[in-house]
């Protein structure tokens, strides 16, 4: 049983991930990761958003209508996609700037729908939670990767958060001063996606043998 | 009947529970957003003054493009300019932009405050460097814009948001006949 729950929460880190394996909520990957503190950012706006609403929805689907499940989990998904919209807009200005139409848009990203229709609605709350948990995670490591690979060879930075005398960019000598700009832009982001992609199935098949 | 009534009994709870959510949620946010966006305000009115000190602020401007108009002062107390809160679209919709202006349209300096660009692409007109492309037109010669009015490095710098650079462009060269159309009053 601890075996099997232990599947459920890592599944979306590698053998299951969102990004690189199901190939889910790509134009947020792409659009947002151009510095490492957005895709930081987006992943766990994702992550809180797919823990709560798989857990309301795993919670409530003997309650909801089968005919009107689909509307449901939109006004629980787009309810929980406001509060963290509120919040960070009060909270964490920069990053709710810097993540601009991308974080209302969490609401029709297909992980969070996908979950919620193929997981949270046949499985209990405590899976449903480890699922939310793993799967979100996983997207935030995919975001993450991306936008270290593009922000330091693409622009020379890795841009995190200020804190006291520290102004949150750290410069990458090298690539400050030679960047390859390409990946700044949205054709490197899906030049980045297709090799990390061939890279990912390159080592799912020869895990499989 | 009685399946219509559940469905719509259960749509309306779901519906209710996550208005009060909401409502407790923005009761908490809002004032903090609210200063936030002040702040915001602030920061940009100082930054696009160049120099002058501020006057008096006017946000009945009858113009649906300008909402707000605040004066810049010269040493002796004499109209320098303007600066102007414009109202523009950009790619993601609406976009407000605080631009500063000499009086005789000239452009000081701009910022693009709130907006739903994309990020990584229409997102760069928020980086001060973006509004150096306008410095200085508006006066003897015109705001760039089209993308062939522009340096090339320039032209470079908005490819990929060409649509948020005409947005930002348009509103620009319209507060810039705004101020003109004002004549230091």
């Amino acid at each position: 049983m601890a075996t099997e729950r232990m599947q459920v929460l890592t599944k979306g880190f590698f053998k299951e991930n969102p990004v690189f394996i199901i190939l889910l909520g790509l134009c947020p990957t792409l659009g947002v990761t151009t510095q490492v503190i957005n895709g930081i950012g987006m992943g766990l706006s994702v992550i809180f958003v797919l823990v709560f609403s798989n857990i309301f929805i795993s919670m409530l689907k003997n309650i909801i209508p089968n005919s009107v499940r689909i509307p449901s989990y939109i006004v629980i998904i787009a309810a929980f996609v406001t509060i963290v919209e509120m919040v960070m807009h009060a909270f964490a200005p920069s990053i709710y700037q810097a993540l601009g139409i991308f974080l209302p848009l969490i609401v029709v990203n297909c992980i969070i729908l996908g979950r919620a229709e193929a997981f949270a609605n046949k499985n209990t709350v405590f899976d449903s939670f480890l699922d939310g948990v793993g799967m979100g995670v996983g997207f935030t490591m995919a975001l993450t990767l991306i936008a270290f690979i593009r922000e330091v060879f693409g622009a020379g930075t890795i841009t995190l958060v200020p804190m006291g005398s520290f102004d949150g960019v750290i410069e990458i000598p090298l690539f400050y001063t030679y960047p390859v700009r390409v990946l700044t832009l949205a054709a490197g982001a899906l030049l980045l996606m297709g090799y990390l992609k061939a890279f990912f199935e390159w080592n799912a098949n020869r895990k499989r043998g | 009947m009685r399946q219509f009534a559940r469905v719509g009994i259960t749509l309306s709870l779901i519906a209710a529970i996550a208005a009060t959510a909401l409502a407790m949620v923005n009761a908490v946010t809002a004032p903090k957003i609210a200063a936030y966006e002040l702040q915001v305000i602030q920061n940009a009115l100082t930054e696009v003054s160049g120099g002058f000190a501020l006057g008096d602020s006017d946000t009945e401007t009858g113009d649906t493009s300008v909402s707000a108009v605040h004066a810049l002062k010269d040493t002796d107390g004499s109209i320098a300019g303007y600066i102007l809160q414009l109202n523009g679209v950009g790619y993601g919709g609406a976009m407000t932009i605080m631009a500063s202006y000499l009086d005789t349209g000239e452009v000081i300096d701009a910022r693009l405050l709130a907006n739903a660009e994309t990020p990584g692409l229409g997102k760069k007109a928020e980086v001060p460097a973006y509004m150096e492309k306008f410095h200085g037109t508006g006066g003897d010669t015109a705001v760039p814009q089209k993308k062939d009015a522009l340096e090339k490095s320039d032209a470079d710098s908005i490819s990929g948001a060409t649509v948020t650079f005409a947005g930002v462009a348009k509103s620009i060269a319209y507060g810039s006949d705004f101020v003109k159309s004002l004549g230091g009053k």
